[in-house]
């Protein structure tokens, strides 16, 4: 498992084109949301507390890297498959399960290090630019809660998907998805969006960081929204009640691939 | 102008995969067309979710379907030896996928015709010009494609540029329609709001603008030695 | 048709030296192309396919310089090319695989296609199977519809690289026979690192090493490269440590070596005739660095 997480990682975090990709995304995210990602206020005028600017900037990492964090995902596990890789991997010993979860966590890891990359270089920037050293230590506990969960349940989803359906399909439906499920207003259309299955971070943001306390603002059912049953009041405990959602939903897509690649073994 | 035969081979080479996703999108637009009232949507919001499917998802499939063009190729080595040019087979394979998603698009376009919900949509034009609606964004979206299909020779880097500026598009209506360059390039300017008088400018310079990316990838895929070195991910 | 290579060079981005000063003067009929895995043939098959641009030297073929777009064209309207690796289309079958090739190739009347694909089915025999998916057939059967491709335009120069890596023994004996029916007027060239391939089809082969064109000429100016350097030693003991081992058999308690050395590797060995493959071993030998 550790050797199978180790050689993904390399793979992964060598690929020039992964960098230019992330790079060309910051580059576009940065000139269409400044000057909102300058202040990291989203308008609100919050942007001078470290706290609320990391989760801000949290937001907006999510919204967008994440699509291409899953993008580039998404040919991982059927490339070995075509370059022929994967008999061989069945013909070791290693549990194939372990192996599954080594190469998930090594190939995600390295496809979000750009992403902390941007958001701890951002956490950077605004300590040094307002003078508030704070920032660098919200900025840990945000990337971890309402940053990573999320990741990890994308990351799964991107891996497994292609395995069920042609890549081209599957990266069509993605990005469908991620603006369906976890971009639009809940009041748009009957949508998994700012529900707990939504995989941008909201309910960490406003449950354990007190996003909405300036303006007294509740996160949770939305007026005339359908699906509300699944858009619980923000608080402590569903905050981690999400991040638990998202590591089960992880594990279990995983499972379920492992499932699917030991039915086609036979 | 090449036999028929050679075009009908590109479509069955295409495989149903690739080519379901755009009837499949007008069945379900024909489907809550005629059920949108029974499960509880407004008029007007029915008429934005079709008007949304042909402005944004037809886009995002020529568009994703540009950006695989070169990394789906399993031929590829044999093409480039070949006295056909590989760049006129890669824009010919576009054309194909871009005229059967048209083709399913239109008939979508139908759809909110004949029931009348073009009219609930506030920006949108009469007449023939409606088409526009989806027709400028799925062109410039599968130009955007190719281009980046030749230029990063890598589907994963190419789909994933599409899907990122697709996103970037939806999300950010208001800052990307702030000055008149970024407003006349926007995607999707029939349903995300667009000053009125500037929705034929917008439609024509994107028209105007997918010809120089078009142009760009066509100067890339007549490298060989390039295109023969990509996808070794 | 004649292909001429004069002082050709390919350097790769990053610095690679795929190919280094090569003259080579290659004559019609079925000619080999010997090296181990990376040599240079591919770079070298690619370069006369019109793939890959040379960094120097000059590439004939019948006339035509392929180092030119006019050439490049030219050449390509009379190539038929099979890949060391060809991908086809899996959504199509055998035959709509040909027909579409053949377009490309310029082919446009339909009933001259037609017919021409039907003979070339039944020349690699995949008649019964030609209107079966191209998702659904073996290693070899792709071998066979890649040839297939090849011939549509009945071209005067087939380069076919590495044709029968991963073919069982059955389907590479008629790879072989086919390749060598198909010689006569045209020129075929035939890449391989297998040694067998070209003793069973070539008169004339090249050697490449590294890059470096250490032989050309014919098979047996090659095979007596290991004159008086093949032997075979019978021993209960050790192998023999001088030359290279080319195989090894059981014999009675003992084994029984052959083995390609300049000088009797054993007091008790005894010379033998010269293989091509121990052709070829000694060239190596003599070509690696000391």
């Amino acid at each position: 498992m550790i050797a199978a997480l180790r050689y993904e990682f390399l793979m992964q975090i060598r690929r020039p084109v992964m960098w230019i990709v992330y790079g060309l995304a910051f580059a576009a995210l940065v000139a269409t949301m400044w000057p909102a990602y300058r202040t990291l206020d989203l308008g609100s005028g919050g942007g001078h507390d470290p706290k609320l600017a990391m989760v801000v900037s949290a937001k907006v990492t999510m919204s967008l890297l994440a699509i291409v964090y899953g993008c580039l995902l998404a040919d991982r596990l059927i490339r070995d498959r075509r370059l022929g890789v994967a008999t061989i991997m069945d013909a070791s010993s290693a549990n194939p399960l372990g192996r599954l979860i080594g190469k998930y966590a090594g190939v995600c890891a390295a496809t979000a290090a750009p992403i902390a990359l941007a958001f701890f270089g951002r956490a950077v920037v605004y300590a040094i630019a307002e003078g508030k050293a704070e920032a660098l230590a919200w900025s840990v506990p945000v990337f971890a809660t309402a940053i990573l969960p999320g990741l990890a349940f994308l990351g799964a989803l991107a891996l497994a998907g292609p395995l069920l359906m042609p890549p081209l399909v599957f990266r069509v439906l993605f990005v469908a998805y991620w603006f369906w499920g976890n971009l639009i207003p809940a009041d748009m259309m009957p949508t998994l969006s700012h529900t707990i299955f939504a995989a941008t971070g909201d309910y960490v943001a406003y449950g354990l960081f007190d996003r909405g306390s300036e303006g007294g603002f509740v996160y949770g059912p939305w007026p005339d929204a359908a699906l509300n049953f699944l858009r619980p009041v923000a608080s402590p405990a569903v905050a981690v009640l999400w991040m638990g959602v998202m590591v089960a939903l992880a594990a279990g897509i995983l499972l379920l691939a492992r499932l699917h690649a030991a039915r086609s073994e036979h | 102008m090449k036999p028929l035969d050679l075009w009908a081979h590109e479509l069955r080479r295409a495989g149903p995969a690739a080519l379901a996703g755009a009837p499949a999108l007008v069945l379900l637009m024909a489907l809550l067309a005629i059920l949108g009232a029974r499960l509880g949507s407004r008029e007007s919001t029915t008429a934005f979710m079709l008007a949304g499917a042909l402005e944004w998802v037809i886009p995002l499939i020529t568009g994703m379907a540009a950006a695989s063009s070169l990394g789906r190729d399993q031929a590829v080595e044999l093409q480039l030896t070949l006295p056909v040019g590989y760049r006129s087979t890669v824009l010919r394979r576009l054309a194909v996928m871009a005229g059967w998603t048209g083709l399913c698009a239109a008939a979508g376009s139908a759809v909110l015709a004949v029931g009348g919900w073009w009219g609930l949509v506030p920006d949108a034009p009469g007449g023939p010009a409606v088409q526009l609606t989806w027709l400028a964004p799925a062109l410039w979206l599968a130009a955007l494609g190719l281009l980046a299909s030749a230029a990063f020779r890598s589907t994963v880097a190419a789909t994933t540029t599409v899907a990122f500026v697709w996103v970037i598009e939806l999300m950010f209506p208001g800052p990307l329609q702030a000055s008149l360059p970024s407003r006349l390039l926007y995607l999707f300017a029939t349903t995300r709001g667009m000053v009125p008088d500037d929705w034929t400018a917008n439609r024509v310079v994107l028209l105007c603008s997918a010809l120089p990316l078009v142009a760009a990838a066509w100067f890339l895929l007549g490298d060989a030695e390039r295109v023969l070195g990509g996808e070794t991910e | 048709m004649r292909i001429q290579l004069s002082q050709l060079t390919k350097t790769y981005k990053g610095g690679v030296h795929a190919l280094k000063g090569i003259d080579l003067d290659v004559p019609t009929g079925m000619y080999g192309l010997l090296g181990s895995n990376g040599a240079g043939k591919t770079t070298l098959m690619r370069i006369l396919a019109g793939l890959l641009r040379p960094t120097s030297g000059t590439v004939r073929l019948g006339g035509d310089d392929v180092t030119t777009k006019e050439g490049r064209l030219a050449v390509q309207r009379t190539l038929g090319y099979l890949p060391q690796d060809l991908g086809v289309y899996p959504d199509l079958t055998a035959r709509q695989f040909l027909d579409y090739i053949a377009l490309l190739k310029g082919l446009d009347e339909r009933p001259g296609r037609r017919r021409r694909i039907g003979e070339l089915l039944e020349v690699v025999a995949l008649g019964e199977h030609a209107d079966r998916r191209l998702k659904g057939y073996s290693g070899g059967m792709l071998r066979r519809v890649g040839i297939a491709q090849a011939l549509l335009n009945d071209p005067r120069l087939l380069i076919v690289d590495e044709p029968t890596t991963g073919l069982d023994p059955e389907e590479r004996i008629r790879f072989r026979t086919l390749l060598s029916h198909l010689a006569g007027e045209r020129t075929v060239l035939l890449s391989t690192h297998i040694v067998e391939d070209v003793a069973q089809t070539c008169r004339y082969l090249a050697v490449l090493a590294k890059g470096r064109l250490v032989f050309q000429g014919d098979v047996g100016e090659l095979v007596s490269r290991a004159d008086r350097q093949v032997w075979t030693v019978t021993t209960s003991g050790a192998a023999p440590s001088t030359g290279r081992v080319v195989a090894a058999l059981p014999h009675g308690s003992g084994m029984r070596y052959r083995v390609v050395a300049p000088v009797p590797p054993d007091p008790m060995a005894r010379p033998a005739e010269p293989t091509l493959e121990d052709g070829y071993l000694a060239l190596m030998e003599a070509a690696a660095p000391v």
